[in-house]
């Protein structure tokens, strides 16, 4: 149905983006609050945890050979289990699209336009997304690969212009509570976004030369994973680990925080602008995952008359995901990480199984 | 041809539908609708309201060339039972929707600092028209209201002539400091730390002040001065630290800048000595069971200005001047310790925040009552000073010649 590709380059950018993507907006506040000055520990070792997760994925996606993970599953289980099986991820993929556009949704009516209706965002988004999947996975691609110089550029002004206000006692004591708060904590980063990197099995196949994909798909993990570090640690050294579980979006205070000789302030909007080119990724990856796999379950030709009608969906589901603010937290803290859990291992472990027992019987005949 | 025109109309709607969405906002506000607070101030009422009064510059006396004889900024007063309804009754004062990103200034009125200062810093917190970088202050012997209304010379914009003067006093006497509001709720967050706040007063009479006639003087008889620090235990003030004690805080913090040490020469006269940078840090130790805590400073300095007899060109004589810098140092740090653990018992220097760095398992077990462990530790205080220069003379000079 594609004969679009991307290069392993093009991959490693998105699966940087993807996992820099709504993490770092929603990330450092909870784990500020559970492990206090170490959660940058615990961002490590999620990182490693997330590596190994990346290292599955890769496996299923080269045991898939160039199928999806929607047609590896009917490849392996069969038309009706097979779709059966893939009815639970692909709803697990639209669910998540509409929380990541709550998320960006939120952060813009609490801290930029707080007077527009959140569904008005919501729509103007969900466009530019709906264009970017209509177009494919190759210009979703090419546009990551025009973006990543600017979040490095913008990351990096950020980090500079920051260093001033930075104040190393903010870490200290290192592990004062002892190891266990870390771990425990390490499995938000696990969750978000690790976990959600199953999503990019429905792209993996459009990666030509794919021995380099895994390759791609490990680094870009690790480089993305490396700046939810540094934002972590910037939240913790500059306005340390209580106010960084105070606030609701710590990484837009730090950005408030920046000072240059008196008049290069305010300058909180590029962290804004960070955000939105990293979510506007991560949404669209998903959005094209869902749409593509949707098409793929019902043997569409073409995904793009599905994009109006998911996107309408979307909407009104980002809307009554969850009421209010309180509740996504809760949501997020007790919730996901099971439900992440079951989508994102689970069922990846079983079709590995499913599909290395068709392989190899298909091997034997 | 069909086709090509189908493609230019599609074009047409395209640019034309980004036209319309790009270009404004849901509920865009132009500059000539708001009005622009520069500082805003909040107290509390006898009746246990929330007074609040808000300094808005007048932009036509500010961006001009021909001023008129009408002030620079005016301030509403309102009061209402919380914070944000005294805001939000402010419409039916001012003209002009109130915008407070520009804001420069929070000035807390004593009894609400009595009271307690958390649910007006959450209010200043949560909204998002507030940026973090306003300075919070404290009105010392007088109303908010009069305070903001004064007139002051040379800078137009009262507030921003008390935003500047904290930065001046802080960076060339280090008697006060600009906390900002995020260090501030930190500071009363952590049990580790007790926040300080600069003081704000009026010196002449209050109620000339606020008349523009006030600042046709050469010398206005009425201004505005940066006070002291005001120490705190949790949210609620619990006294004003004098000028020595303040200075000491601010060595023992690391936030002296730039200062001057004075001293007595050994028969008449004085010697002062410019302080030009400073660092200073905590060590805290539980060493033979009772808990005890090390001040070092460190600072450089010049030999500013000399009025007795004394041989500077002999390195004995730079020797003695530094042993004696440092004695006046440890001196002030050691008159703010004693204020902070025997008067006001509130751990104003952070020394609990240096035991849960240096020795997270004692701390764990004094964290919940630190107010009352902090008056039994030991606190000393090193200060190492180097004095490296003499200015232009070498010597003193005098009459002899």
């Amino acid at each position: 149905m594609e004969n679009q590709t991307i290069s392993p380059r093009q991959f490693m950018f998105i699966v940087i983006l993807f996992t820099i993507g709504s993490s770092i907006l929603i990330v450092p506040t909870p784990m500020a609050a559970l492990a206090k000055q170490d959660a940058w520990l615990s961002v490590i070792l999620s990182v490693m945890a997330g590596l190994l997760l990346v290292f599955l994925y890769n496996k299923i996606g080269e045991s898939a050979k160039g199928k999806t993970f929607i047609q590896a599953s009917t490849y392996a289980f069969g038309a009706w289990f097979g779709r059966l099986f893939s009815v639970f991820y692909l709803i697990f993929i639209y669910i998540l699209a509409a929380l990541v556009l709550r998320n960006i949704g939120d952060f813009m009516t609490t801290q930029i336009i707080p007077e527009t209706p959140l569904q008005f965002t919501h729509i103007l988004f969900l466009l530019v997304v709906i264009a970017g999947a209509y177009l494919g996975v190759q210009v979703i691609g090419r546009s990551a690969e025009i973006f990543i110089p600017w979040l490095i550029l913008l990351l990096l002004f950020m980090v500079l212009s920051i260093t001033p206000q930075i104040s190393i006692d903010n870490l200290k004591p290192v592990l004062g509570n002892g190891i266990l708060p870390v771990v425990k904590t390490s499995n938000i980063v696990i969750g978000t976004p690790f976990l959600e990197m199953v999503t990019l099995l429905m792209i993996f196949p459009y990666v030509k030369e794919s021995k380099k994909t895994s390759h791609a798909w490990l680094l870009g993990a690790l480089m993305g994973g490396g700046v939810l570090l540094l934002i972590t640690l910037l939240c913790l050294l500059v306005l340390g680990p209580d106010l960084t579980a105070l606030n609701a979006y710590p990484t837009y205070k730090v950005g408030e925080k920046i000072n240059i000789a008196g008049f290069l302030e305010g300058l909180e909007i590029i962290i804004a602008i960070i955000w939105m080119i990293t979510i506007f990724f991560k949404l669209i990856v998903l959005y094209y995952a869902s749409s593509v796999g949707i098409a793929q379950f019902l043997k569409l030709k073409d995904h793009r008359p599905l994009l109006l009608p998911l996107g309408m969906g979307m909407v009104v589901l980002s809307i009554i995901a969850y009421p209010d603010v309180a509740y996504f937290e809760t949501f997020v803290g007790e919730t996901w990480m099971s439900y992440a859990l079951t989508h994102g291992l689970i069922l990846p472990l079983i079709l590995w199984a499913g599909l290395a027992i068709k392989n190899k019987k298909s091997n034997n005949t | 041809m069909n086709i090509s025109v189908y493609k230019w109309f599609a074009r047409a709607t395209v640019i034309l539908t980004c036209l319309f969405l790009l270009t404004g906002c849901w509920n865009s506000k132009e500059l000539d609708e708001l009005g622009i607070a520069v500082a805003t101030g909040i107290d509390k009422n006898d009746d246990g309201d929330y007074v609040v009064v808000v300094q808005v510059i007048n932009p036509s006396e500010i961006a001009t060339d021909a001023p008129t004889n009408r002030p620079p900024v005016s301030t509403y007063s309102i009061t209402g039972k919380t914070i944000f309804e005294a805001f939000k009754k402010l419409s039916a004062k001012s003209p002009r929707k109130i915008y407070f990103s520009q804001m420069r200034l929070v000035v807390l009125g004593e009894k609400l600092t009595q009271e307690g200062i958390m649910p007006t810093l959450d209010f200043l917190y949560r909204d998002h028209e507030y940026r973090a970088s306003f300075y919070v202050t404290v009105a010392r012997d007088a109303p908010v209201d009069k305070l903001l209304s004064i007139v002051t010379p040379y800078e137009k914009i009262p507030a921003n002539k008390i935003m500047n003067s904290i930065d001046n006093v802080q960076l060339n006497w280090g008697v006060t400091k600009g906390i900002t509001i995020d260090k501030l709720i930190a500071d009363i967050r952590s049990p580790g730390i007790s926040p300080v706040l600069a003081g704000i007063y009026i010196i002449g009479n209050e109620d000339e002040g606020n008349n523009m006639s006030n600042v046709e003087n050469v010398d206005a008889p009425t201004k505005l001065e940066i006070d002291h620090l005001v120490a705190f235990k949790d949210d609620k003030s619990v006294g004003w630290l004098n000028e020595e004690q303040s200075q000491g805080l601010n060595y023992a913090t690391g936030d002296v800048k730039s200062t001057i040490v004075t001293h007595p020469c050994d028969d008449k006269g004085t010697l002062t000595v410019e302080i030009l940078r400073t660092t200073s840090g905590i060590k805290a130790n539980t060493k033979n069971s009772n808990p005890s805590a090390t001040i070092s400073i460190e600072a450089e300095g010049n030999v500013a200005e000399v009025d007795c007899e004394v041989d500077l060109g002999a390195p004995d004589a730079i020797h003695k001047i530094n042993k004696e810098v440092e004695k006046q140092i440890e001196d002030l740090v050691q008159s703010t310790i004693k204020v902070s653990q025997e008067e006001f018992e509130s751990d104003i220097l952070g020394i609990g925040g240096a035991f849960h760095r240096d020795e997270p398992k004692y701390w764990k077990s004094v964290e919940g009552d630190w107010d009352q462990q902090y008056k039994n530790v030991e606190i000393s205080v090193d200060a190492k000073v180097k004095v490296r220069r003499k200015g232009n003379s070498t010597q003193p000079i005098d009459k002899k010649g």
